[in-house]
């Protein structure tokens, strides 16, 4: 299963190319046990409108019955959830599954 | 704050260049207005302009963290503000420092863009600061001074009074379209204080099929730690304000603020974070709450989150209540979007092009439907009432587009109430009732200004301070409502405060010695008051600078009677006021009722006429004036004679009617030669010529081409209820 490599600049430049990649990558995961793996260690430039795509693919995933699996949020990403108030989200994104397959 | 200063520094890279140039358009706009100002030193518009002007460059500058813009402007702003107040005069010494400092602006805003810094200007520049804050009579070492806090370079110093506010806002989708980001908008938000919590609606976001990534669907309640007030709280949010819905509850809110705050809330399904969110009460609390409910639970029993929150922290019931209602609602109506609430936006002069054309189309449908009953065709005529029945639906719906809650007005009093109280001293809880009551928006546009200046006046003449208040047996804190409601075709407004009242005494020694009574003569308390409104009653000489700008109730009453409505003032002495504003719903097409007298047409608004008697109308005993009574059901009601009263001339009707009207409370009758029945009636203004006629509200085309007038109810009543011996007027009516 692939993992989605979130990009460098995650912001309202880049989300309505990403919606349709995004979009497409999601219909490929199938429901649990697996989470659905995506990587966050190249997000460099963020804004509100990036943050809210992510929680988009987030809930969309969970509809289908499958979770998001967020591994190594940057700094940016974080601080920009941080000041956002979902810092409590993007924890949860990143709690490890214990059916989760490396 | 170090991912912000690289978002920023971002931000600015890039929007920079359209601040610049804006900036330097509202540089240039400053320095004309200002020129103009010169020459008409008393134009208030110019003076808001101004202001509004500087606001904007302190605005946009405070959004790119330009602290040096936004420094210098504020104290240019403060001083507007004095002008505009009238607290301070503008000398031409005074427009000089303007214009200095607006050069001095201009220089910052360039120095913004990169130019290097000129030893000179800023040198110049502590110089101008100082100058700006005498002539605005503000002490340069205020402990306050709202630079500081608004700078964002705050010095919480222990002066200041740190207060935590609760703010919840709702970003519009258009939010990102219009080029705006939260982040940097909440960003700005966290330069005002301490930001101890902060909690992201993410049950507002779509899933990502059905996102559209450009349309912002957050919302956030966060927790403001701050000294700066309610306005600067609101101002953070001043670019997106026209696309967000702002909640900004005051640090000592009362449960139903509470609960009024989480029925608000956007989705957010749990009721302990409802309840935190909406800070209520602390996490820690919550934790504690959950920690007793599964101590609970480990014992078998099925303890309630609410009720043990209640228990242990006395949170009030309502806002639990509240809270779990809200939580309900968001589980069984979640898989629903709101679509259905979804809104348009017209031009409003397409609108009013509308709204003419159905205007010309009623009176030409009128001229048709007449024209058909003369031919005596059936079909036709049946073809012709079906047309004139979706006429009247389509004008129903039409005007139903223009139709806006009041209480969107209503609620920019608030900060008005809010503000002004405390310039008071005063301690003012504001109440607003029926804010959901719709009328045309015209009418909403030219009723503002008047309720202003009534609400104003409320607060500086009715609303005693603290201390009166006690010493007088109420509660300190005073109270204002306004309230709004439909009855009988019109809008009812009020305006109730629980102030001094009107001493009526008082006004009747003014009215004697300004002449408007004729001294010693005391008539009725009704007619005392009414006084209030007469041109000449209030002058400058007693007026604070709060309500009083050269405007009397005589403005009031006439902007109110312009638009066909009346205002009634009553008074307890010691106890409150009420005003009370009767208006139109709408200001262009109503439903008429057509009679005769004469060869005249008059048109009653359909609303005010309770019912018609026929033949009756000799039974009626009149006076020379046109008055007299008849007996309606074993009550006596007064009537007026429309010929008498506007000496109409022609054969005197064999079998006149009775068409009892109803306005308020009073009930009259109107005698006419015949009735001809309903009429959709256009309402054109009537001519200057007309304007000192009294009782009229304005004329209207019939479909054969005549002109009939339209009465003004109220002022007819006022007329049918003057006492017989008074000339005054039919002399007008008939000059």
């Amino acid at each position: 299963m692939s993992t989605l490599h979130l990009p460098p600049e995650l912001s309202i430049y880049t989300a309505a190319e990403l919606h349709p990649q995004w979009l497409a990558w999601a219909q490929q995961q199938a429901p649990a046990p697996a989470p659905a793996l995506v990587d966050g260690a190249a997000v460099d430039q963020v804004d509100a409108a990036g943050v809210q795509l992510l929680i988009a693919l987030q809930r969309g995933l969970s509809a289908r019955g499958c979770a998001l699996r967020l591994h190594a949020p940057s700094r940016p990403l974080s601080q920009a959830c941080a000041a956002l108030g979902l810092d409590g989200w993007l924890a949860q994104l990143q709690v490890p599954f214990s059916t989760e397959v490396a | 704050m170090t991912q912000s200063a690289a978002q920023d520094a971002d931000f600015i890279a890039e929007a920079l260049p359209t601040f610049l140039s804006e900036a330097e358009d509202q540089v240039e706009s400053l320095e004309a207005l200002l020129l103009e100002l010169e020459d008409e030193p008393d134009n208030a518009e110019l003076l808001n302009a101004l202001f509004r002007c500087a606001h904007t460059v302190k605005g946009s500058a405070g959004m790119f963290g330009l602290e040096a813009v936004v420094g210098f402007t504020h104290h240019v702003e403060t001083l507007l503000q004095r002008l505009r107040e009238g607290q301070v005069a503008l000398t031409p010494e005074l427009s000089t420092l303007l214009l200095r400092c607006n050069d001095q602006i201009r220089i910052l805003v360039a120095e913004a863009g990169g130019q290097p810094a000129d030893p000179a200007a800023v040198a110049a520049r502590d110089d101008l600061v100082g100058q700006l804050q005498a002539a605005a009579g503000v002490a340069p070492a205020a402990p306050a001074d709202r630079a500081r806090s608004q700078g964002g370079e705050a010095s919480r110093a222990a002066t200041a009074t740190l207060r935590p506010w609760h703010v919840s806002v709702s970003f519009g989708q258009e939010v990102f379209r219009n080029g705006m980001d939260p982040l940097a908008v909440l960003n700005y938000v966290r330069g005002l204080g301490e930001m101890p919590h902060i909690v992201c609606d993410v049950g507002g976001v779509p899933p990502l099929e059905l996102l559209d990534p450009d349309s912002c669907h957050l919302s956030f309640i966060f927790g403001l730690v701050t000294e700066a007030s309610r306005a600067q709280i609101e101002d953070a949010f001043s670019f997106v304000r026209e696309d967000c819905q702002l909640h900004v509850i005051n640090p000592g809110a009362t449960p139903a603020q509470f609960a009024d705050l989480i029925d608000a809330m956007p989705g957010n399904p749990r009721l302990g974070e409802i309840l935190v969110a909406a800070g209520a009460i602390s996490q820690a609390q919550l934790q504690q709450g959950l920690r007793s409910q599964q101590a609970a639970a480990a014992l078998g029993e099925n303890a309630l989150l609410g009720e043990l929150l209640t228990e242990q922290t006395g949170l009030a019931p309502q806002v639990v209540d509240a809270a779990l209602r809200k939580q309900r609602q968001q589980r069984t109506d979640a898989p629903a979007a709101g679509d259905d609430t979804r809104f348009i936006r017209v031009q409003a002069n397409r609108l009013d092009a509308v709204i003419n054309l159905l205007g010309e189309l009623v009176i030409a449908g009128a001229g048709a439907a007449l024209l058909a009953r003369q031919t005596q065709q059936r079909q036709l005529r049946e073809a012709n009432d079906e047309i004139s029945r979706l006429i009247e639906e389509i004008r129903n719906g039409t005007l139903q587009l223009r139709m806006v809650p009041i209480g969107e007005t209503f609620t920019r009093f608030r900060r008005v109430v809010r503000d002004t109280a405390a310039e008071l001293g005063k301690d003012v809880h504001m109440e607003v009732v029926g804010g959901e009551t719709e009328l045309d928006k015209s009418v909403v546009e030219r009723i503002a200004d008047p309720l202003m200046h009534l609400v104003r006046n409320a607060l500086d003449h009715g609303l005693e301070t603290p201390a009166q208040r006690e010493a007088a047996g109420k509660p300190a804190q005073g109270r204002l409502t306004l309230s709004a409601h439909h009855e009988a075709g019109s809008i009812v407004i009020r305006i109730v405060d629980d102030g001094r009242g009107i001493q009526r005494q008082r006004v009747l020694e003014r009215a004697w010695k300004r002449g408007l009574v004729e001294p010693g003569v005391v008539p009725d308390d009704a007619a005392i008051l009414r006084l209030i409104f007469e041109p000449g009653f209030s002058t400058a000489e007693k007026v604070t600078n709060l309500s009083g700008r050269g405007v009397g109730m005589d403005v009031v009453r006439s902007n109110i009677e312009a638009l066909r409505g009346s205002v009634l003032l009553d008074s307890v002495e010691g106890q409150g006021s009420t005003i009370e504003i009767r208006l139109p719903l709408t200001l262009a097409i109503i439903d008429g009722f057509l009679v005769a007298v004469g060869a005249s047409r008059f048109i009653f608004p359909l609303d005010a006429v309770v019912e018609v008697i026929e033949g009756r109308a000799s039974e009626a005993t009149l006076d020379a004036r046109g008055r007299g009574v008849v007996e309606l059901r074993g009550q006596v009601l007064p009537v007026v004679s429309l010929r008498a009263l506007y000496a109409i001339d022609g054969p005197l009707a064999t079998r006149g009617s009775v068409v009892v009207l109803q306005c308020g409370r009073t009930r009259f009758g109107v005698l006419v030669d015949s009735l001809l029945g309903q009429h959709q009636t256009v309402i054109k203004p009537l001519g200057r010529l007309f304007t000192s006629l009294r009782g009229m509200a304005g004329s209207s085309i019939l479909g054969n081409g005549e002109v009939a007038l339209i009465f003004d109810v109220p002022a007819l009543g006022q007329l049918a209820a003057e006492p017989p011996g008074q000339p005054r007027v039919a002399e007008r009516a008939t000059a």
